[in-house]
């Protein structure tokens, strides 16, 4: 007979959090945590990352907004969203009972909206981390990405960090040819985490009407099809030494996906997308998760971080 | 709304393309109301990702539901041919539905093509309800393989009028030309529309019913991932606020709020996602 397997310890303080399990939502797609409340276990999952945040409401772009593609979808939503003090009267009072981490994402179009976003979010008690979005075009250097220089997005993380006065992730565009300088830039300028990648963008062609498939011709496309970029990019980030931890993100099905970004360097990851195909991933993950390290004789999740082996 | 896993019990060709798609283990659905629908997955892995909205056809006290598909692309090539047993994801029931049949209204149901079952799943809701007297129910497809499940249609009693649009079956045009010819017949009265069909139809249906200043609720079709007010895909522009979302807000929707997709307004700084 053997003896059952001795249960895996799964709790992990990463990025100025104490998680129960390192299995985490993505912002986006899981609306503000209630919308999944009787369809997967919140209280079984690390934390929530909730939709993306800016100073006042946003309704969004025109129609329309999503498309499916191969093992995966294009969507260009807008982050729409309920603003700051919508988030704080509607959304907020469910989150600090749902039994899971709070991280809350936002972003700005201005240097002053993502101070003064960051400022106000990390004041509300319930919020344990804040993750900011740097994929949003800058208005004032002519649409182009937060995100995607490395000095200004230093500079941004700068101006951020004193006022944000909780632990602060920054969600990295893959849109790039050198994530690991975006990823020094956070690391200079303050940041306690990252994610690691955002929607690569990407387009779809109807040949019939021989229009973009969705209204704003580009978009961000998430799901399996980019698990091997995401992967590569957390590898990297991981591999160069940035002195931060990273939120694995891209196409994460099944507990032998989250193991693969852990192995990568991740030290928690985010389940996306496809918690519009399967509702309960996040909840079912977590569980495998836990049962597939005991059954392999893992004693502890964070053996994993990092763990590739040389080929 | 309940997220399980049913069987298929049965899968029924119609031709055309068409196929119903009987599913058992579906008690969570028993109180659903015409127009209500549900998003269904098969074990697909990684390809096709998202799962597929499908309004109801049909529940029974049995735990069976139906739903009445046409395939178009590659979930539903995958449902058409989902042998007896094999596993599907539902959540459901999701969304509005039709206002239920009324002793103050005659109501005019309009189904195009594939639009067909919440208005079906309406007529039943009529007939059981000893209304369907007070219904009529018009029928509009390209040509005759579009107009399905006619006997059990003609079997709950209320008016049937066909039309296709080659003229093979029916009134030769489109069912909205029959829907201003029953609204003239039945001028004065107290009268609903209730409509489901491609959304081009759908906005015709509603400047006809805004012309004739009758009542009009139209279930609206459009892409979503979630089904459940997170993915905000299915977005639909509306006059009482900017956009109203067809998985939440609808897709049963008062016809008077609901605006064309060509009307949606750009907003300002696109942010790429």
């Amino acid at each position: 007979m053997t003896a059952p397997a001795a249960a895996t310890t799964m709790a992990i303080t990463t990025g100025g959090v104490a998680f129960k399990n390192p299995i985490l939502t993505a912002s986006g797609t899981f609306g503000y945590g209630r919308e999944f409340e009787s369809l997967t276990d919140l209280t079984a999952i690390g934390g929530l990352v909730t939709k993306g945040i800016s100073p006042l409401p946003r309704f969004g772009n025109s129609t329309p907004r999503i498309c499916e593609t191969a093992a995966g979808m294009l969507n260009s939503i807008g982050l729409e969203n309920v603003g700051v003090e919508g988030f704080r009267s509607e959304k907020l009072p469910y989150l600090r009972t749902a039994g899971t981490r709070v991280i809350v994402n936002f972003f700005g179009v201005t240097f002053d909206d993502y101070v003064g976003c960051g400022e106000a979010l990390a004041k509300m008690e319930g919020v344990d981390a804040l993750e900011m979005n740097v994929s949003c075009p800058n208005i004032k250097a002519g649409g182009i990405e937060f995100g995607t220089d490395p000095r200004v997005l230093a500079d941004l993380v700068r101006a951020c960090r004193p006022v944000v006065k909780k632990p602060l992730w920054i969600k990295l565009t893959p849109n790039t040819s050198d994530i690991v300088a975006l990823a020094r830039a956070c690391a200079e300028g303050g940041a306690d985490g990252l994610s690691i990648i955002n929607t690569i963008t990407g387009m779809a062609i109807d040949v019939k009407t021989r229009r973009p498939k969705i209204a704003t011709t580009f978009g961000g496309l998430s799901g399996p099809a980019i698990k091997p970029i995401a992967l590569r990019m957390v590898h990297q980030v991981h591999r160069a030494g940035i002195p931060l931890p990273i939120s694995g993100i891209g196409g994460i099905q099944t507990a032998t996906d989250v193991i693969e970004f852990l192995l990568a360097g991740a030290s928690t990851v985010q389940i996306g997308t496809q918690s519009f195909a399967d509702p309960d991933t996040a909840g079912r993950v977590a569980r495998e998760l836990g049962a597939a390290l005991s059954a392999e004789g893992v004693s502890d999740v964070r053996e994993l971080i990092g763990a590739l082996r040389p080929i | 709304m309940r997220y399980f896993e049913a069987r298929v019990a049965q899968n029924q060709s119609l031709g055309g393309g068409y196929f119903r798609l009987s599913l058992a283990g579906c008690h969570a659905l028993a109180d659903s109301r015409p127009g209500q629908f549900v998003m269904l997955r098969g074990d697909w892995e990684r390809d096709p990702l998202l799962p597929r909205a499908f309004s109801l056809l049909s529940v029974g006290s049995d735990g069976e539901a139906a739903i009445l598909a046409k395939t178009v692309g590659r979930g539903t090539a995958l449902l058409e041919r989902a042998g007896l047993g094999e596993r599907i994801s539902v959540l459901g029931p999701l969304g509005t539905s039709f206002p239920g049949p009324s002793a103050d209204f005659t109501d005019l149901l309009v189904g195009g093509g594939v639009g067909i079952p919440p208005v079906f799943m309406q007529a039943a809701l009529a007939a059981r309800l000893g209304r369907a007297g007070a219904s009529e129910l018009l029928y509009g497809g390209r040509g005759t393989p579009d107009l399905v499940l006619l006997e059990e249609i003609r079997a709950f009693g209320v008016g049937l009028f066909l039309t296709t649009e080659d003229g093979t079956k029916g009134r030769h045009g489109r069912v909205t030309a029959e829907l201003e010819a029953r609204l003239l017949v039945h001028a004065g009265k107290p009268l609903r529309i209730l409509a489901c069909g491609p959304n081009p139809m759908l906005w015709a249906v509603a400047r006809i019913a805004r012309a004739a200043g009758v009542p009009c609720f139209i279930s609206v079709e459009e892409q979503m991932a979630c089904g459940i007010g997170v993915c905000l895909g299915c977005a639909v522009p509306a006059r009482s606020r900017p956009f109203r979302y067809v998985c939440k807000d609808g897709p049963v929707f008062d016809a008077a709020d609901v605006l064309d997709v060509g009307s949606s307004p750009q907003a300002p700084a696109a942010c790429p996602t």
